[in-house]
């Protein structure tokens, strides 16, 4: 059983595997079936290299961490535990490789856009390769929801207008509140008003009497 | 689905996928067409010869059923509602597929041109040349082809805020460019409106 090698080559990075067909589930020759080793050598950076598992790895920080981006979404991948993690870094993108050797420093790489998309593809067609039957158990590119795409607003445009809004609402309720409204002229309250004002004037009329 | 249909180019499956009503099922969002046609017009400023090609690359893909000339290429891309002339109505999943697969061929034959630019390993002068060529002409492509009442149009022309557009729009291209772009852009032209 020979080993196969297939390369896959973009301007800044250069992604190599090596394997055997995996004659168990029928793979021909040609194939790769089980890999036993990979490179990627990115321009001006250090080679990167290690088992099966790093690479599914580094397929799963990045090609997610590329779609959030297409959707204007700058979202981390893979937290202080990860072999493999991906943040934006200002301008460009930080890749972070922990070693699993102690006492070994995380390996921090520092890719610009064009490097990036290069990354990618070479990534992409290593997955999409009908020549490599490895089940890599990506996750699907679906849309985003709603709630992931929230922090693409800036904070202002996003709270700005229902702010206003409820602004004005308790400013208008607060102005009618001290506003002294006349109700419509009440029969009864007028009856009232002139028995009040008779009894008034008898007293009044009682006094002037008592005094005079 | 589309990764089939990029690498066959085959009519019959085409239509086969016509057939099956499974293909309207989604359809794209208001967003997502400005989007879509925006980068349209970021692929025409790339490429002077770009509506030329685009044709060419129908042909190639085997989506001259959908765009046989480039006045129904144009009618489809009318569904912008940012363009002077829109017309109504959504795209139907086929349409904007072809739309999609259309987009990505293109970016994929202007890659190298798209990563210079994006590269910072380029000689800096030239790069803010080559910037400077590029916005100057996608500035004059949208003030000839879009409304410039809207307000997202005068977003793209105004000086504070359209280099960080250009930039997203060159970036998306370029992420969505390779054998895995059509599905990735698909998925960001279905994103919610926020």
């Amino acid at each position: 059983m020979l080993k196969t090698s297939f390369t896959y080559n973009q301007t800044s990075v250069r992604l190599e595997i090596e394997g055997f067909p995996d004659t168990s589930l029928g793979h021909l020759d040609g194939q790769i079936g089980v890999i036993s080793s990979w490179k990627i050598e990115l321009l001006g950076s250090a080679d990167l290299e290690g088992k099966r598992e790093h690479l599914q790895e580094l397929m799963l920080r990045v090609l997610p961490y590329a779609r959030y981006l297409l959707s204007g979404v700058k979202r981390p991948f893979g937290n202080n535990q990860s072999t493999v993690s991906i943040s934006s870094y200002g301008q460009t993108h930080q890749l972070l490789l922990r070693s699993s050797q102690p006492g070994v420093e995380p390996l921090q790489i520092y890719l610009d856009d064009a490097e990036l998309s290069d990354l990618v593809r070479c990534l992409d067609e290593l997955r999409l390769d009908s020549r490599v039957r490895v089940s890599w158990d990506l996750p699907e590119n679906n849309p985003l929801t709603r709630k992931e795409l929230v922090n693409r607003v800036p904070f202002i445009q996003r709270f700005g207008a229902p702010f206003i809004g409820s602004t004005a609402f308790a400013l208008v309720t607060f102005v009618t509140l001290l506003l002294t409204v006349e109700l419509p002229p009440d029969e009864n309250h007028i009856e009232q008003s002139g028995s009040i004002s008779t009894s008034k004037n008898e007293k009044l009329a009682l006094i002037n009497q008592d005094y005079f | 689905m589309n990764d089939v249909l990029v690498k066959s180019g085959n009519k019959a499956l085409v239509e086969g996928q016509k057939d099956n009503g499974d293909c309207f099922r989604f359809s794209i969002g208001r967003r997502g067409l400005e989007r879509l046609d925006l980068l349209l017009l970021v692929i025409e400023s790339l490429d002077f010869n770009g509506a030329e090609a685009m044709l060419f690359s129908c042909e190639e893909l085997g989506l001259k059923d959908i765009f046989p000339n480039r006045v129904e290429l144009w009618k489809l891309r009318c569904h912008n509602p940012l363009r002077r002339t829109t017309r109504r109505g959504a795209l139907t999943y086929f349409e904007s597929d072809a739309l999609i697969l259309l987009l990505c061929s293109m970016a994929d034959r202007l890659y190298p041109l798209i990563h210079q630019l994006l590269s910072s390993k380029e000689p800096e002068t030239i790069n803010s040349q080559r910037w400077h060529l590029f916005q100057e002409r996608l500035s004059e492509l949208i003030k000839e082809r879009m409304n410039p009442r809207r307000g997202g149009v005068k977003r793209f022309l105004s000086a504070t805020s359209s280099s960080n557009i250009y930039k997203d729009l060159v970036r998306t291209l370029a992420l969505a460019s390779g054998p895995g772009g059509p599905d990735r852009l698909r998925a960001s032209l279905l994103d919610p409106t926020p």
